[in-house]
């Protein structure tokens, strides 16, 4: 029986190809816009899970506070005594305080500004565990060595930065002052971490003389078995002390990775909701599509609905015929939206990737394309109830003579 | 001839009262989404831009290349003397050339503190110049004059309880970087937080307790005629160019107006409205494939009626007039409807923002050419998607349809 009425709404869709098929393209287009910008927001979520399980969860910052980025005012500084005295805190096993400053970086007379990053290569290790980078190119920086740099992943490229790539061995000047790049970094994956440019403390020291023991922020690794968060509320409250400042007047702040992670989480999932939210809209007018195409299919077969009436077809099996209809038009809809839907956001994916944003990597969950297609079914079984209402209270007489 | 059309078409679509209305639906949802998203954006942008065009047309700003972060001249590279300015000043066309010093630090009231930023006020003649450029006018108290050492002037953010939790007001003690300024005055709202959120200092006392090295952020000139702006512009560039020796083309410096330096800050903020504008658009995508669909149901419904007024004459042309005018009708006063609700939204959206946010940022601003280019889109897209639908129409063989059974 329930065959019998699936195979007749099947018929009426394909008898009425034309009108099925825009039905079926309103609906795919916007599960299509949906699915895609979903793909994308989850994307950038599992990307920074896993720049956080690599920089792993024992990670802490201490920032200076000011008002430009960190090593653009020689007045927002952490001293060298500062971080000696955060390193004699329990629970801190390594500390490296980073020199960060803007530069200019020309190679072949072109000229471009960065941040360059200066550290303590013996600490190596874990700053870049705390970056998420690793060498893919050449070898690490030495202790000592003052004319020798590492460059970002970027460099590695022809017209992402330089019009050609920069090799090991090219001599880049950074402030006119020539350096040999030795290495370059693993992908972060967005441009200006990617842009920047990394040599030795000593050799920082000796670029800016006035920088010295002055740092732009300061990483930290905890202890095994230490609450980060509790940690970073002893270092806020003991180097508060140590300077001399009073609560709530602290010229610096410490935060854990996680916790920068979470912020930048949350905004972008609710810009990612707010875009997917207009998406949705096209999917409010595709449903009223849908209503119309089952109001009209309903008027069309009005003589239709009377015969089966009069043969002895019930209310409810008219109204399941018309929403059936309706659901299956939404269902389709839904799996052509899932899968144009996968090819442009593949595609979108590869063209930010191409321009440096390869964070904007979409995943495609199977529980996501599954449950667009449930929705979409849904929307469309709902949009057809009204229409499938009226069918099913038709007068049989009435409907008969109807012309 | 025409008027009879409209008749016809107008008919029509009365007839199916039901469709036409859930047809419109599917454009004016599209409209009003697309409307009140531009309203919204565009409110955005000038607010935002509003913010850094305190400057006015004839005032170009030196800076120093570099990463843009924060103030003018944090994060430059080589920063410029504070000799240049002497030598700005001969080229031709300027009326005078101010430097500008801007430095961040706290200011403490009322047992909290702050970050923000300090700037300079020349003395002597360049000390109008700078009012008058920046159109600084007191709301409380007075102006900086010459001789004022630890006298600071506040932007308006600070006569308010925001930050402090209780309002500054001229003659209070303030202390800036922990040193004592008394407040002499406050200046009137500029609508930019850049100003309004600012502290002015003399500029002899401002090097004395910030620091000079030598080095200014940005210089200030003024030039007599905003039309030669060009080249005054390029004389000035030349001049930079032999005072720091670098060769053209390899400049470390930027010689700008307000509008040149903020182009690519408002192309930003235009990309993005522009990509959110696309994804409500698709919405009328969906429109219009919805009028597509009903034209089709219609021809089809009145197969046997083309039948008839081809066999009584009608041309091909017609049929297609009278279905093109049908779906073009749709389109339109979906448009029109969805205009007026898109205004309401974003005039009602900027309205709560203002009431619950307090945010100058949310504002509503719907150019007069975008309701217009939203309305003759519509139609467009009216007339479209029946296009098809009308050309079949046209092309029907009279016989046929007159033969077409339902």
């Amino acid at each position: 029986m329930i065959l019998e009425q699936i195979t007749y709404s099947l018929q009426n869709l394909i008898h009425r190809k034309m009108r099925s098929g825009l039905t079926v393209v309103s609906i795919l287009i916007g599960v299509m816009a949906v699915f895609a910008l979903i793909s994308f927001g989850l994307g950038i979520r599992k990307y920074m899970d896993v720049l956080a399980q690599q920089a792993g969860t024992d990670k802490l910052f201490i920032y200076a506070k000011g008002t430009g980025a960190p090593g653009t005012n020689d007045q927002f500084v952490i001293t060298q005594s500062e971080v000696d005295f955060v390193s004699k805190i329990n629970g801190v096993k390594q500390i490296a305080g980073m020199y960060s400053r803007p530069v200019q970086i020309t190679f072949k007379k072109e000229k471009k500004y960065t941040y360059i990053l200066g550290f303590d290569v013996s600490k190596l290790d874990f700053i870049l565990e705390a970056m998420s980078v690793h060498i893919i190119k050449g070898r690490q920086l030495k202790n000592d060595e003052l004319d020798k740099v590492v460059l970002g992943y970027n460099y590695l490229f022809e017209k992402k930065i330089f019009k050609k790539a920069v090799n090991l061995g090219d001599k880049v000047d950074i402030n006119n002052k020539s350096f040999e790049v030795v290495g370059f970094f693993s992908e972060v994956g967005d441009p200006q971490d990617d842009t920047q440019v990394y040599l030795t403390g000593k050799a920082m020291e000796s670029l800016f003389p006035t920088v010295k023991d002055k740092y732009g922020f300061v990483l930290i690794q905890a202890q095994k078995g230490t609450n980060t968060e509790q940690l970073a509320d002893i270092i806020d409250e003991k180097l508060r002390k140590h300077k001399g400042e009073q609560k709530g007047k602290e010229d610096f702040f410490v935060q854990t990775y996680a916790d920068a992670l979470q912020i930048f989480n949350s905004i972008v999932s609710i810009l990612n909701g707010v875009l997917v939210l207009i998406a949705l809209i096209s999917l409010l007018v595709a449903s009223v599509n849908i209503m119309n195409t089952m109001y009209t299919a309903v008027l069309e077969r009005t003589k239709e609905i009377g015969v089966m009436k009069a043969i002895g077809a019930r209310n409810s099996n008219i109204f399941f015929i018309f929403v059936f209809e309706s659901g299956f038009l939404g269902a389709v809809g839904g799996m052509l939206g899932v899968f144009f839907g996968y090819v442009i956001a593949s595609i979108g994916g590869a063209i930010a990737a191409g321009a440096g944003y390869s964070l904007l990597k979409p995943v495609f969950p199977l529980y996501l394309s599954l449950s667009c297609i449930l929705f979409s079914f849904s929307l469309g079984a709902v949009a057809g109830l009204l229409p499938a209402y009226q069918a099913s209270k038709q007068n049989p007489v009435d409907s008969l003579r109807y012309e | 001839m025409l008027y009879d059309y409209l008749k016809l078409a107008l008919g029509n679509l009365r007839k199916r009262r039901l469709r036409s209305w859930l047809t419109m639906i599917g454009i004016f949802i599209g409209i009003a989404a697309v409307v009140s998203l531009i309203g919204l954006g565009e409110g955005l942008r000038n607010a935002i831009m509003g913010q850094f065009s305190f400057l006015g047309t004839d005032i170009l700003t030196v800076q120093a290349a570099g990463l843009m972060t924060g103030a003018p001249g944090e994060g430059a590279i080589t920063p410029l003397s504070d000799k240049l300015a002497a030598r700005i000043a001969q080229v031709d066309g300027v009326t005078a050339a101010v430097n500008r010093y801007i430095r961040s630090g706290t200011l403490e009231f009322n047992k909290v503190q702050v970050y923000g930023f300090a700037y300079s006020v020349s003395e002597g003649i360049d000390r109008k110049i700078m009012q008058q450029s920046m159109n600084m006018k007191p709301s409380q108290g007075r102006l900086l004059k010459d001789g004022d050492t630890r006298k600071v002037v506040l932007g308006s953010n600070f006569a308010t309880d925001k930050t402090f939790g209780k309002p500054i007001a001229a003659g209070d003690n303030v202390l800036i970087n922990n040193i004592k300024y008394q407040v002499i005055g406050i200046l009137e709202k500029k609508g930019s937080f850049i100003v309004d959120s600012a502290v002015a200092i003399n500029q002899k006392q401002f090097l004395k307790d910030f620091g000079d090295d030598g080095t200014v952020s940005a210089i200030l000139v003024k030039i007599d005629n905003p039309n030669n702006v060009n080249k005054i512009e390029q004389d000035v560039e030349k001049v930079l160019r032999k005072e720091r020796k670098v060769k053209e083309g390899e400049e470390d410096f930027t010689v700008q107006t307000a509008q040149q330096a903020l182009a690519s800050l408002n192309s930003a903020i235009f990309a993005v409205n522009l990509f959110v504008i696309i994804i409500a658009a698709i919405s009328l995508v969906v429109g219009g494939i919805g009028i597509m669909n009903t034209m089709y149901t219609a021809v089809l419904e009145r197969t046997k009626e083309i039948g008839i007024m081809k066999a009584i004459g009608a041309r091909n042309s017609t049929i297609f007039t009278l279905f093109s005018l049908e779906s073009g009708f749709l389109g339109i006063v979906g448009g029109l409807i969805g205009i007026v609700l898109g205004l309401i939204l974003a005039y009602g959206f900027a309205f709560l923002g203002k009431i619950f946010l307090g945010s100058g940022l949310i504002q509503a601003h719907v150019p007069l050419s975008w309701i217009f280019i939203a309305l003759s889109f519509s139609f467009v897209l009216g007339v479209g998607a029946g296009v098809v639908p009308a050309y079949q129409a046209s092309r029907m063989q009279p016989v046929n349809a007159l033969r077409y059974a339902k």
